[in-house]
């Protein structure tokens, strides 16, 4: 009696299988557009970039090369199309804009995080670009700025001294900058980040936001705590807020690398992009496989370097 | 100077105290002229000026676009006029909405924006959910996957992509399934491929969205599903009629995201519909009112570079008004929701 008792409790699944099961559940539509759609797609831009293409009857033919199409990349036959140096200097203006666009989202998001009148009014401003700055209107507006910037250029030759339209002479800053002698490179960097300042500003959206979260998710306590004490401000902003605001950095570190790197209007996008009829298929999946393994680099490079300086609050 | 306050009973249960206040001067002096209150002072404006500073580099390229749309091609020539229209005119608006066919592509561009947003935010949210709170075999390379839609450039896949629905399009199987829908054209120029990627969560930034929902739903209490579950009901039930509920200001901005994308969305436009931004039953995208400037006023920007991009501009606000009519009635939302999903690495 008892043995088929316990019979008729296995027959179905255990608790743990059962949960399993409905995981698998969840997530399979997700699953099943991996095996089918973009794993496919995905395994077909590898052998693209593993082959040499003919067209015979319409249809497209691929020839197993090896890594002819990766070697020919790594050495351009016009110095002016290098994929080498392209790659270089976009991952390196990427680079010195990524640590600028997060302190800029991380600043803002404690500003927006205040008391104060109208703030409502300033965070609907500050998450606009979220919504505004993608696909097609970002395109037309690189395009009208490339065109400006094309007319500034012209207007600077004519006159000689240059109409300034912008919001601060990025000549007086490079003078200024020039003049308290803090180095050449710094001087750059800061004349490169004020030139962008509109871009680090309309990527520096969603960061803001996932900024904004982790600053709320802070226990107040703590800072009335600190307050008791005696911390000032400075000490408080260092020694809680970015502690406790650690995983975001991490979080938002990764995000923008992505964003940044994925864009298609950084360097290295639009020099395959706009390359299409120089490079053949092959060499343009190539190149993008190469850059694929640039990201994760980058994605992993930040990850141990991050790992060092994330606190966990623990729960419980 | 004796401070203590003096006592008076006025009647049976009210006193009254008087103090011995320092004089006015004496308290305005303490009051504002303090370090503290200078401090605070300087930190205000300091921060007030930067707010509208970068407000001022966000909306500029608004503001300007705005002031030109209401400019006409002479405006352009004249070197007077800096934002100021010397004869403004709707002439702009007029003929993008009529001759590029705005308002059809309005109502095109919506059905599809709103019928994929929804499609995503509810895949993404089932993903997300058995990600979060399922421990099975293999969840985190599922999770690890996620990431890589992310990763990769969408760019990279566009001309495979289009590969691989143009050859699904030729097999037999997709034959049959078009015959019975009475789609004899194929997936190319239809709805369809961009129907098959939301309901596989492969949409434009869904990983993005998939993470969002797996740290909010990571942060919903599991004693909430356990009671639910010893109460009888099932895993597909507590999740709609429980974890679906309190999820709504989540959603709600997962939704906005998703709508707002695709509405602007340039890339699976291009992808899926030729160059005229057309589906083969004659609709038109969003999109293609910024591609070509209006037979009539053709003319006028001929040797006028400024104003085909005015031109342009114009297109750009018409494009982004029903959002940002959406946005100044949802904003709110979006902060809460990201606010209430307390994503934690």
């Amino acid at each position: 009696m008892a043995s088929t008792s316990i019979k008729k409790k296995r027959r179905g699944l255990s608790l743990t299988k059962k949960r399993a099961l409905a995981g698998w559940l969840f997530v399979l539509p997700f699953v099943i557009g991996i095996l089918f759609i973009y794993g496919p797609i995905l395994l077909d831009s590898l052998m693209y970039s593993f082959s040499t293409t003919q067209t015979i009857n319409g249809r497209v033919v691929l020839t197993f090369a090896g890594f002819d199409n990766y070697v020919s990349i790594f050495n351009p036959s016009n110095p002016d199309k290098s994929f080498p140096v392209t790659l270089l200097d976009s991952t390196q203006d990427l680079i010195l804009q990524i640590p600028a666009i997060v302190i800029f989202a991380l600043f803002m998001a404690i500003i927006l995080n205040q008391k104060m009148a109208g703030r409502t009014v300033f965070r609907a401003i500050f998450f606009l670009p979220v919504i505004l700055c993608t696909g097609i209107i970002d395109s037309i507006d690189a395009q009208s700025a490339m065109l400006e910037a094309a007319g500034n250029v012209s207007g600077v030759i004519d006159t000689g001294a240059g109409e300034d339209t912008g919001i601060m002479s990025v000549m007086d800053l490079q003078s200024l900058l020039g003049n308290i002698k803090v180095g050449a490179g710094l001087v750059e960097y800061v004349v490169g980040l004020v030139n962008d300042i509109f871009d680090i500003v309309s990527r520096s959206g969603v960061q803001m936001l996932i900024f904004l979260s982790g600053l709320q998710s802070i226990s107040p306590s703590i800072y009335e705590s600190c307050q008791i004490e005696g911390a000032s401000a400075w000490e408080t902003f260092w020694k809680i807020t970015l502690p406790m605001i650690s995983p975001m950095i991490l979080v938002n570190f990764i995000y923008t690398v992505i964003d940044a790197f994925t864009s298609a209007d950084n360097r290295m996008m639009s020099f395959i992009g706009g390359n299409t009829s120089y490079f053949t298929r092959s060499e343009m999946a190539a190149m993008y496989w190469i850059y694929m393994l640039v990201v994760l680099a980058m994605i992993a490079l930040v990850a141990v370097l991050m790992k060092a300086f994330v606190f966990y609050q623990r729960r419980d | 100077m004796d401070t203590t306050p003096k006592v008076k009973r006025e009647s049976k249960n009210k006193i009254r105290v008087e103090f011995d206040r320092a004089p006015l001067w004496e308290r305005i002096k303490a009051k504002f002229f303090s370090t503290f209150f200078l401090k605070k002072v300087v930190y205000v404006i300091f921060r007030f000026v930067l707010l509208i500073g970068v407000s001022y580099v966000i909306l500029f390229p608004y503001i300007t676009k705005i002031f030109n749309s209401f400019m006409t091609a002479s405006d352009f020539k004249d070197v007077t006029v800096v934002l100021l229209s010397k004869a403004p005119t709707f002439d702009q608006y007029k003929y993008i909405i009529t001759e590029n066919g705005y308002l059809g592509a309005l109502l095109n561009s919506f059905l599809l924006s709103f019928t994929t947003a929804l499609i995503q935010t509810f895949i993404c949210a089932l993903v997300a959910y058995g990600l979060a709170k399922f421990k099975f075999r293999g969840n985190n390379i599922v999770f690890i996957l996620v990431i890589v839609t992310l990763m990769v450039p969408i760019d990279a896949i566009q001309y495979q992509m289009q590969q691989y629905f143009n050859d699904l399009d030729k097999t037999a199987f997709t034959e049959n399934f078009l015959e019975k829908i009475n789609e004899s054209l194929g997936f190319m120029n239809s709805y369809i491929p961009m129907y098959m990627l939301s309901i596989t969560g492969l949409g434009f930034r869904n990983g993005l969205f998939i993470f969002m929902l797996r740290q909010f739903f990571k942060g919903v209490p599991d004693e909430l599903e356990e009671s639910a579950y010893v109460d009888g009901s099932s895993t597909m039930r507590t999740f709609f009629s429980i974890i679906l509920p309190i999820s709504i200001p989540m959603l709600v901005t997962v939704f906005i995201f998703s709508f707002a994308w695709q509405w602007t969305d340039d890339f699976y436009v291009t992808t899926f519909f030729d160059a005229i931004y057309l589906t083969k039953n004659g609709w038109p995208n969003i999109a293609r009112i910024a591609k070509s400037v209006p037979p009539s006023l053709a003319l006028a920007t001929r040797n006028l570079p400024q104003y085909s991009s005015a031109i342009t501009g114009t297109a750009t606000i018409l494009i982004a008004l029903p959002l940002i009519i959406a946005y100044i009635f949802l904003q709110d939302k979006i902060v809460q929701g990201v606010e209430r999903s307390g994503i934690v690495g």
